[in-house]
């Protein structure tokens, strides 16, 4: 498994500018590979606080799944609830499209939630359940939308679940709901899971320039808010390119321009926001924008002066998926840290062109997974400090190789200029923490060399 | 570092403050929300006895699950086994949840590969997923055995492991004597214990039978097989450790079938490496010719119990988890019983030691009333060990109650060990429930404390009752699974968190009079 430049990605695959069917690449068996489709769609939903998530299928799914992301809300928790249909073996013999029936009319009579998402699983999938016209039967009896999300674990990787989430929305959510006359329309964000609160920072930054959020999708949402998310100027999609899709097809249905952009690093937040301004094709807005954009960036490089002090010249591997994977490397840059390895295993043609753009040539691509090539890149770069998720954390400890949670169950948030100062405070907590010291060194009456990395 | 020029709240400061507490209401116009009363009568109603009867009538849906699926515990089981690779044979996703279920626990990486079934797969079946997996994952993570268990799409397209593996061994994939062992785990019947338990007797009968060894209990007494000890699905690593200081103490030969620690409790040492300890392969065939085998989960290892008592023709003595004086005073009599050796000093001096530290404690801990979750033998020893400090178990919740599990049995053990004592009296026991269920008993009936999972924080915060974290999943707390909650030392353990959790709690909710310095 040589380092690759680039890797070979089929041109029609997942996160390509015209999403087609055809999914993302497939995961090769026998590696230690990521999630499935139907966690994908879950964690894109999840963050919809007010709905109910119904999950149809055995145990598992949501036995090890229920509350584990670190999505935060301001209000409502019924999606942090593990609902599940349990279905047993008797169940995978005579159908279990009663119980679902039941399980949707449980869940509307003692939670009254705006929405449902029943999810469809492996199991239910393969036994051939008629999930769609339960739903639509459930939902026209009781009233509320009951949503059918058909993304079985087995039809391929994370980002064709969170893709498969977004069709879900197009058809089901989006355009179904109008908002009150006086409500200020602005941008949707498309792909902001308000991870450890960051969707809070990037409201906060938004509010101060003027520009009002229309629709959360998904982070700390309302299912409500998402019914008339059609009615927005502009459509930002913040992360997981996998719903690029949605935002394309808002276009051409309702007409809203959309860009990509990310709030990780200052330079990456002020392109956003004065993005968001132009598009909204408000001169006096960009000029709120620019003002304020101008004001945190100076008070943000006298707030990072001492940690820039000790970072500079530091190097990290970055091991994430999707957007994070460029994104972060604009981060890590601004704030002098040189990014010497960098994964791509979930990231698109366009992800690896951006990554390309943002790092130097000496810097390694690591296509695929496995602990063993993540800390051989390592190793071999001399890097200083682990970036990636919580899967790969304790084989950094193991390694007494420094690290930070990137991933969805960081307790930190990383976005915006304040995120930034957040990150830099984190990197440099995790590079200055003494046990590396401790770790590093054996024991006083051993004579061995203390072990250098 | 010491002077931090960053001062960011957290978001619990920050929306404490007024601008957010307005900009919240400002926002609700948006929400179509209920009114505070609404909201605060649907609160109240879901308090009330009226919806705990609605609660227990449910029939069809979960709410909150206490249970993790099969092939969950049967990768803990391979991890018991030296230098044995996890695969599970399915979609990926599930292993991807495996992974992160086990790391969160342990805080420790978990080596586990999938076969990565897509679509194709569920039309023309698994068997070059399955295959091209085990060509892959031994080429990458040079493994010395494989412990291959499935997943319910496995299950429900019917996939067969043992011709499929034959296949691989037809195709030269893997040679003929690398071992594969093999389970079945459907998630969709049973739970994380019944995994283990299949997967823990598919590798022990699968080692044994290519060994071509005839089984002869007693024989290995010379060549140092005495005693076969098996754990079970044990979240603690300590508990390992416990158990090997208790027969060592002893002076008994043993094998530890099934040791785990080692992978989830390894040293840093600036490398990482896949596998750590085990249980060496090689001991599973002459285990065969031990006198006898302690199992320390019996509802959890049924099956495991069933074959080597009817195979290996072995005594099996079969305790549920050892908690408490009573429960390891129990473990003793049984490795005695096992051994014919007598108990050793140093252990009943520990025990003395230990009925002291409970008699410092009793006055605070006597009448408290409390709520427990678990899984069965867990709670077997846990309901034992509060009857004897005077704790009153009230609600007692186990999620794994299915017809396959004997459900009877645990019931009838569990009541005939509330009966015994007094301070049982008032417990009532709820199998097959799930924690919404308990949060409804918090919640109309209160109690002081609340024993389980980390997923029972919910329903104790709603109900405001201190949480003591034991079991699994422990996601929220570090270092809990370190030590032991077995043995005379763990009673001691465990009577610490609770008898300190109620000091806690004393001085926390104190207004000032009784504020004592001297507890």
């Amino acid at each position: 498994m040589d380092p690759v430049r680039k890797v070979d990605f089929d041109s029609e695959a997942c996160g390509s500018q015209t999403p087609k069917s055809k999914p993302c690449p497939r995961p090769k068996p026998g590696e230690a590979a990521g999630g499935c489709s139907f966690d994908g769609a879950q964690i894109t939903l999840l963050p919809i606080m007010d709905a109910a998530h119904l999950v149809h299928g055995p145990i598992a799914c949501a036995g090890n799944s229920w509350e584990s992301r670190g999505t935060l809300s301001s209000g409502p928790s019924l999606s942090q609830y593990g609902f599940a249909t349990d279905l047993n073996d008797s169940d995978i013999i005579f159908g279990g499209e009663k119980k679902l029936k039941e399980s949707i009319d449980y869940i509307a009579g003692r939670f009254a939630p705006p929405a449902i998402f029943v999810y469809s699983t492996c199991v239910t999938a393969l036994i051939g359940e008629d999930m769609d016209a339960v739903c639509k039967e459930a939902g026209d009896r009781l009233g509320i939308p009951v949503i059918p999300v058909n993304s079985p674990g087995f039809v391929g990787s994370k980002n064709l679940g969170n893709r498969l989430a977004g069709d879900a929305l197009l058809q089901y959510v989006i355009g179904t709901g109008e908002p009150e006359p006086e409500t200020p329309l602005g941008v949707n964000l498309i792909g902001e899971y308000n991870i450890a609160g960051e969707m809070w920072d990037i409201e906060k930054l938004m509010n101060s320039a003027g520009i009002s959020v229309t629709s959360r999708i998904t982070g700390d949402a309302r299912y409500q808010e998402i019914t008339w998310a059609h009615r927005a100027r502009v459509n930002m999609v913040v992360c997981s390119r996998a719903l690029l899709g949605l935002a394309r097809e808002m276009e051409s249905r309702y007409g809203i321009p959309f860009f990509e952009g990310s709030f990780y690093g200052a330079k990456e937040t002020t392109y956003s926001l004065r993005q968001m301004a132009y598009l909204m094709n408000d001169r006096e807005m960009e000029r709120r924008v620019d003002r304020l954009t101008e004001r945190e960036e100076s008070r943000l490089a006298q707030d990072l002066r001492p940690y820039r002090k000790i970072l500079k010249g530091k190097k990290a591997v970055l091991y994430t998926g999707g957007v994070k994977s460029w994104s972060v490397i604009s981060a890590l840059k601004e704030l002098g840290v040189q990014v010497v390895g960098v994964g791509t295993n979930k990231s698109t043609e366009d992800d690896v062109r951006r990554i390309a753009d943002r790092v130097g040539d000496d810097t390694e691509y690591i296509p695929e997974g496995g602990a063993s090539r993540i800390l051989k890149t390592v190793r071999e770069r001399k890097a200083d400090i682990m970036i990636a998720g919580g899967r790969n954390m304790y084989v950094a400890m193991k390694e007494q190789i420094p690290f930070i949670d990137i991933n969805q169950e960081r307790h930190k948030a990383y976005a915006g200029y304040e995120g930034l100062l957040r990150l830099a405070k984190e990197l440099t907590y995790s590079l200055a923490n003494p046990i590396w010291k401790l770790a590093a060194s054996s024991a006083p009456w051993d004579k061995e060399v203390p072990y250098d990395r | 570092m010491s002077k931090d020029r960053l001062s960011i709240p957290d978001y619990n400061t920050l929306f404490s403050e007024h601008r957010f507490v307005e900009q919240r209401l400002n926002k609700q116009q948006f929400e179509a929300p209920c009114s505070e009363q609404e909201t605060a009568e649907a609160l109240a109603y879901s308090q009330s006895a009226e919806y705990m009867e609605k609660n227990f009538n449910r029939k069809a849906v979960v709410i909150n699950p206490h249970k993790a699926c099969q092939p969950l515990g049967s990768i803990m089981a391979a991890l018991g086994f030296e230098k044995t690779l996890p695969f599970v044979h399915g979609s990926q996703g599930c292993n991807s949840y495996f992974r992160s279920h086990l790391s969160r626990h342990f805080k420790e990486p978990t080596p586990a590969v999938s076969s990565s079934m897509t679509e194709d797969a569920a039309v023309f079946g698994g068997m070059s997923n399955l295959i091209d997996g085990l060509e892959n994952s031994i080429a990458l993570y040079k493994p010395e055995m494989v412990a291959v268990c499935t997943t319910c799409m496995a299950e429900v397209i019917g996939d067969d492991l043992s011709s499929f593996i034959g296949n691989a061994r037809n195709k030269g994939v893997i040679s003929e004597d690398f071992p594969v062992a093999y389970c079945n785990t459907p998630s969709f019947v049973g739970s994380h214990i019944t995994g283990y338990d299949a997967m823990m007797k598919g590798i022990l009968s699968y080692l044994y039978e290519r060994s071509g060894l005839e089984a002869a209990p007693g024989s290995g007494e010379e060549t140092g097989e005495k005693l076969n000890v098996m754990l079970g699905f044990e979240p603690y690593t300590g508990n390992f450790a416990e158990i090997r200081k208790i027969l060592e103490a002893f002076d008994t030969k043993y094998t530890l079938l099934g040791d785990h620690s080692g992978n989830y409790d390894s040293p840093a040492t600036g490398e990482y490496e896949y596998y750590y300890g085990g249980t060496r392969l090689a001991d599973v065939p002459l285990a065969a010719n031990a006198l006898g085998t302690l199992s320390l989960q019996k509802y959890t290892l049924k099956k495991t119990q069933d074959y080597i008592s009817g195979t290996w023709k072995q005594q099996v003595t079969a305790l549920s988890t050892p908690l408490g004086i009573t429960g390891t005073d129990r473990l003793l009599e049984a490795v005695s019983g096992l051994t014919g050796l007598p108990i050793p000093a140093s252990l009943l001096e520990e025990r003395g030691r230990v009925v002291d530290a409970l008699t410092d404690s009793h006055p605070y801990l006597h009448g408290k009333r409390v709520a427990l979750v678990g899984d069965p033998d867990l709670l077997i020893g846990l309901i034992g060990f509060c009857l004897e400090v005077g704790i009153e178990p009230v609600h007692i919740v186990c999620s794994n109650g299915d017809v396959d599990f004997n459900e009877v049995k645990f019931k009838e053990e569990a009541g005939a060990l509330l009966a015994s004592s007094p301070y049982g009296s008032e417990a009532a026991l709820y199998i097959g429930n799930d924690l919404w269920h308990m949060r409804s008993l918090l919640l109309t009936d209160p109690v002081d404390l609340a024993i389980g999972s980390s997923h029972l924080k919910f329903a104790a915060k709603d109900a405001n009752v201190p949480l003591i974290r034991v079991g699994f999943p422990i996601f929220d707390r570090h270092h809990m699974h370190r030590y032991p909650i077995l043995g005379y030392q763990g009673a001691l353990n465990l009577l610490s968190q609770i008898v300190n959790t109620v000091l806690d709690e004393l001085d926390r909710n104190n207004s000032g009079f009784n504020y004592d310095l001297v507890r």
